[in-house]
């Protein structure tokens, strides 16, 4: 167990005991090596339960949202005088506190409602990544000690760097601090970061016909399983534009032409909202890179309105918002 | 497709402001100025109420190009919906150009209610650009 693990034990054991929080988010060793599962704990005996390592891949700012939801549902016909206020806490890293952020920013649940407790994070293990340094060999155990990872396969036992394996996102990631929290389980200076854009450009140099031969070949892999839409922290809308009939915005076949309609827009919603959690790519059955054209909306974001995504709670998303002078080099003007 | 390219003509969707292109594109008919008949006006309240979605969906079923017009900025019926539209628009046509969507596919312009002369200018400039294009093969649905 290390420090972060002692101290996110300890507040989420004191929160629970003094019944400031109603339910903790966090996660819990996982059925597989190297994977972590959320878990939501209720009672301070279970807090020996919380984990927080390299393998902690999923943003719980999701569920903190679905808990909050449910509950301000359950309390609509309750009288006034009886109505209750839920607590929920979370375990956060740099990109959940991020979502957490544009949940508030966008008036999902009031400051009170939560609690921060916010934990350094240098990154996580990408399982494509892994699964390409083991040769795709079934990991039956593995363990993350400081840099290093030993992976277990049944082919033999390999030592990895963590660098090697962490995720692209967190590679650029330079939120390895809690951008908000209530307590905080230690801090780690902000990692030295390549330039998070680099793959954007590269792949914005190719010719129009190159990258749509890349969008379209990578969309055909797409199953619509909306795996993606389901971890997303900002799609939280209670009924999805995929799956309205009235009108049928993406249709219910299997026409290549709707995948890509269902990722244009879907991916066109997270424009000034995409904290970079890289979960959408995380659970990604078919492994489509969905982060390359993410990344676009947030350099746009950056270079056009100077904003990034749930970084500041007073600075307004770049949608709901407009200035006077905002660039307009893209307006058509006849000669 | 039978035809021929000599005897293609593409199909504009173009997404108007009622108050203003709208009114610009009536002000070119009084007007009896001519401009090409492949455009498709369609009538909105506002640029701002155009759902990005209309865009892609007319590109999904076979529009060759889409043009987008409202009113110049600081001359909204509503005060700042062309405003807060200019920051959807300009998202949406980045990212349809990053995944290779032809940049001249999708065009978007401001036109008031006094320019019929400017409408009729575009219709024939913006015409002209799809040509050039050729019939849209990029997010058609075909059975």
């Amino acid at each position: 167990m290390n420090d972060i693990e002692k101290n996110i034990r300890e507040e989420a054991k004191r929160l629970l005991d003094e019944n400031l929080v109603d339910l903790v988010i966090g996660y819990q060793e996982g059925t597989l090596p190297l994977q972590t599962a959320p878990v939501f704990i209720s009672s301070g005996d279970e807090v020996d339960k919380l984990v927080f390592n390299s393998c902690c891949k999923q943003n719980l700012a999701i569920y903190v949202h679905a808990a909050l939801k449910q509950h301000h549902q359950a309390q609509e016909r309750v009288k006034p005088e009886d109505k209750k206020q839920k607590v929920v806490g979370v375990i956060a890293r740099g990109c959940t506190s991020r979502s957490l952020v544009i949940h508030l920013q966008e008036q999902q649940y009031l400051r009170e409602e939560i609690v921060v407790i916010g934990v350094p994070c240098s990154g996580y293990i990408d399982k494509n990544k892994l699964a390409e340094k083991t040769d795709g060999a079934e990991i039956v155990a593995g363990s993350v000690d400081g840099d290093t990872v030993t992976v277990e396969t049944a082919k033999g036992t390999t030592k990895l760097k963590l660098d090697e394996v962490l995720a692209g996102n967190c590679l650029t990631c330079a939120y390895n601090n809690p951008v908000i929290s209530d307590f905080s389980a230690g801090e780690i200076p902000a990692r030295d970061c390549a330039d998070e854009f680099a793959e954007v450009d590269e792949f914005a140099a190719l010719s129009e016909s190159e990258r749509w031969d890349y969008f379209s070949r990578e969309m055909n892999k797409c199953m619509r399983c909306f795996a993606c839409r389901n971890i997303c922290p900002s799609c939280y809308c209670a009924s999805c534009f995929a799956e309205q009939s009235q009108p049928e915005w993406v249709g219910a076949g299997i026409n290549p032409s709707d995948n890509q309609v269902f990722q244009v827009m879907r991916m066109f919603h997270m424009a000034g909202r995409c904290v970079d959690c890289g979960s959408c790519v995380e659970v990604c059955a078919e492994g489509i890179d969905l982060r390359k054209f993410l990344k676009k909306l947030d350099q746009d974001d950056q270079n056009l309105y100077g904003h990034k995504a749930g970084v500041k709670l007073d600075e307004p998303s770049p949608l709901a918002s407009f200035r006077e002078n905002d660039r307009e080099t893209f307006i058509f003007e006849p000669e | 497709m039978s035809q021929t390219t000599e005897e293609w003509e593409p199909k504009i969707v173009a997404l108007v402001c009622n108050w203003c292109t709208y009114a610009g594109a009536d002000l070119a008919g009084i007007s009896r100025l001519q401009y090409p008949p492949n455009v498709r006006l369609i009538r909105l309240p506002c640029s701002g109420r155009i759902n990005p979605f209309y865009i892609v969906k007319a590109l999904q079923h076979g529009a060759d190009g889409v043009l987008v017009s409202g009113c110049h900025p600081g001359e909204c019926h509503y005060i700042s919906g062309n405003l807060i539209a200019r920051r959807k628009f300009a998202f949406l046509n980045n990212f349809l150009n990053y995944i290779g969507i032809e940049a001249d596919r999708t065009i978007f312009t401001w036109v008031s209610a006094s320019e019929g002369d400017k409408f009729a200018r575009v219709i024939d400039e913006v015409t002209a650009k799809v040509k050039a294009l050729g019939p849209a093969t990029r997010l058609i649905k075909t059975d």
